[in-house]
């Protein structure tokens, strides 16, 4: 397994936001969680990228310890982040938040060709990339990004809800990459709000609901159970 | 109406004590806009530098340059321990300015107690010398301050605009907890920037110890007027705190020149007031 948590809790304060949580992740999969809003989805997603640090249980990345590694050090091990909401450094053109999506060791030597790849996977960032990431549209936002975090060169990519905000024409192209991005190999853990989207796309998939996971499977099987489909495909 | 010649002297000297304010402003203002601390004891550690200059020059015979090195490295020091307070007791920025507030009184204290209230002079080979461009004296030291100001505040510019850690200083200004998971470690930039604010301080003290006569109560003059360079050159932007340093600088020397002294003071909170109400664009 590439991830492996065990058991984790997260809180913030004194309040647990996820409890006692098993997921896996295999090298080159799509994973997706979904649940409702405040279900803990991003909570688990940040605490895996070092934003939040366990409170109880293991998690392990590729053998290793993450919850012994220090934040900064988290991307090095080779976990990448796309944040719910983007936030991207706004005040920064499109370039220079790619560079810091290289910031890393490993990953700063081969920040030319980094940025290469991402022009060739969005072609209308290298035409605004001395524009202020700020004041791009939300769908361009999101690919800047997503450029980011593959600046990084991660082995697994968490995508924090990425079709939040965006009309639907460009939730099909993000998607579209997501696609791509998967062929090269990279294991992706997919938080979205589009279950539709996300089961369509994902090797298996966690439905978390109030801090806890509650099904778990292919998608095809969790399709197949009536309440799911109920409460989050409508049917 | 004044003569000409006399506006012409009084926009020389006007530029050129707005590179000390420029020179004042920078460690303010980076401190200020990329870690969100705002230090007032920033004008005490100038004056305490100048004083320290002062006192190697006159009792040990100290060259000002020597006597910089070493307050440079001191005061980097300084900011780095100054730094590690506010991270271990998770100051706020209003609680920075409360803190620094102190640390202000205190040094003034300590200056006081050491040196007396009494006004200093130091008195160098240099202190008079000027040369002369048709009717106008240029100073020495002034100019000398001016250019050491110009040269901080561009290569300062210079390395948050194009080195990969004034990138990285930019980026946790902006979002810290995302930088970190990009593999920055704000922790020990924010040491480092702290640090180099501090020695700042030290070199505009130097420079003050040259030009200026010391008085403890100095700092609390400073304070008014270089929050309003910080301000006018927006937080953080080094070009922006010299330009904004030159602006009040000449202004002030105008008023002088044209008016009286006496309303100097005056100029640029009424500066600070009209940019801040009509907000041009460049604010």
């Amino acid at each position: 397994m590439l991830l492996e948590a065990q058991n984790l809790s997260v809180g913030y304060g004194g309040a647990p936001a996820i409890t006692d949580i098993s997921i896996a992740i295999d090298a080159g999969e799509i994973v997706a969680v979904i649940g409702p809003n405040g279900a803990g989805k991003s909570t688990l997603v940040n605490c895996i990228a070092g934003l939040l640090r366990p409170q109880a249980g293991r998690l392990r990345f590729a053998g290793g310890d993450l919850a012994a590694v220090a934040a900064h050090r988290i991307c090095g091990q080779g976990i990448a982040l796309v944040p719910e909401g983007r936030r991207l450094f706004a005040g920064m053109s499109v370039q220079e938040n790619l560079e810091i999506g290289a910031y890393r060791r490993g990953a700063r030597q081969m920040q030319l060709e980094g940025i290469e790849r991402v022009y060739a996977l969005f072609p209308m960032l290298r035409l605004r990339r001395q524009q202020m990431a700020g004041t791009l549209s939300g769908g361009q936002q999101q690919m800047v990004a997503i450029g980011r975090a593959l600046m990084a060169r991660p082995r697994l990519l968490l995508l924090d809800e990425p079709s939040l905000g965006l009309a639907p024409s460009v939730v099909e192209e993000v998607f579209e990459v997501v696609r791509a991005i998967h062929a090269q190999g990279i294991a992706i853990l997919l938080v979205e709000q589009n279950v539709a989207l996300a089961l369509a796309i994902a090797d298996r998939a966690y439905v978390l609901e109030e801090g806890r996971i509650v099904a778990a499977g292919v998608p095809a099987a969790l399709l197949a159970q009536s309440r799911i489909r109920e409460a989050y495909l409508g049917l | 109406m004044p003569h000409l010649t006399l506006l012409e002297q009084a926009l020389i000297s006007g530029i050129l004590a707005g590179g000390l304010y420029g020179l004042l402003a920078l460690g303010l203002s980076l401190s200020w806009g990329l870690l969100r601390l705002v230090n007032l004891g920033h004008f005490a550690m100038a004056l305490l530098a100048a004083y320290l200059t002062w006192y190697l020059g006159t009792a040990f015979a100290i060259a000002p340059w020597w006597a910089g090195v070493a307050i440079v490295v001191a005061f980097f020091v300084y900011g780095v321990a100054l730094h590690w307070v506010f991270m271990r007791f998770r100051v706020t920025e209003m609680g920075s300015m409360l803190i620094t507030f102190g640390i202000a009184v205190i040094v003034e204290s300590t200056i006081q107690t050491i040196w007396t209230a009494d006004f200093r002079r130091y008195e160098t080979a240099l202190a008079g010398a000027s040369f002369v461009v048709g009717a106008l004296y240029v100073p020495m030291l002034n100019l000398a301050a001016f250019v050491v100001a110009a040269l901080l505040a561009v290569l300062t510019w210079a390395w948050l605009r194009f080195a990969t850690i004034g990138k990285a200083l930019r980026a946790c200004a902006e979002d810290a907890p995302i930088a970190t998971a990009f593999g920055i470690n704000h922790r020990a930039l924010s040491f480092l920037l702290s640090g180099i604010c501090a020695a700042y301080a030290g070199i505009a003290g130097v420079f003050i110890a040259l030009i200026a006569t010391l008085a403890p109560s100095e700092i609390w003059t400073w304070i008014g007027v270089v929050f309003a360079v910080v301000i006018i050159g927006r937080l953080g932007n080094p070009i922006g705190a010299l330009a904004g340093g030159i602006l009040i600088g000449v202004c002030e020397a105008m008023t002088m020149a044209v008016a009286d002294p006496a309303w100097a003071p005056l100029v640029s909170f009424s500066l600070l007031i009209a940019l801040l109400l009509f907000r041009p664009r460049w604010i």
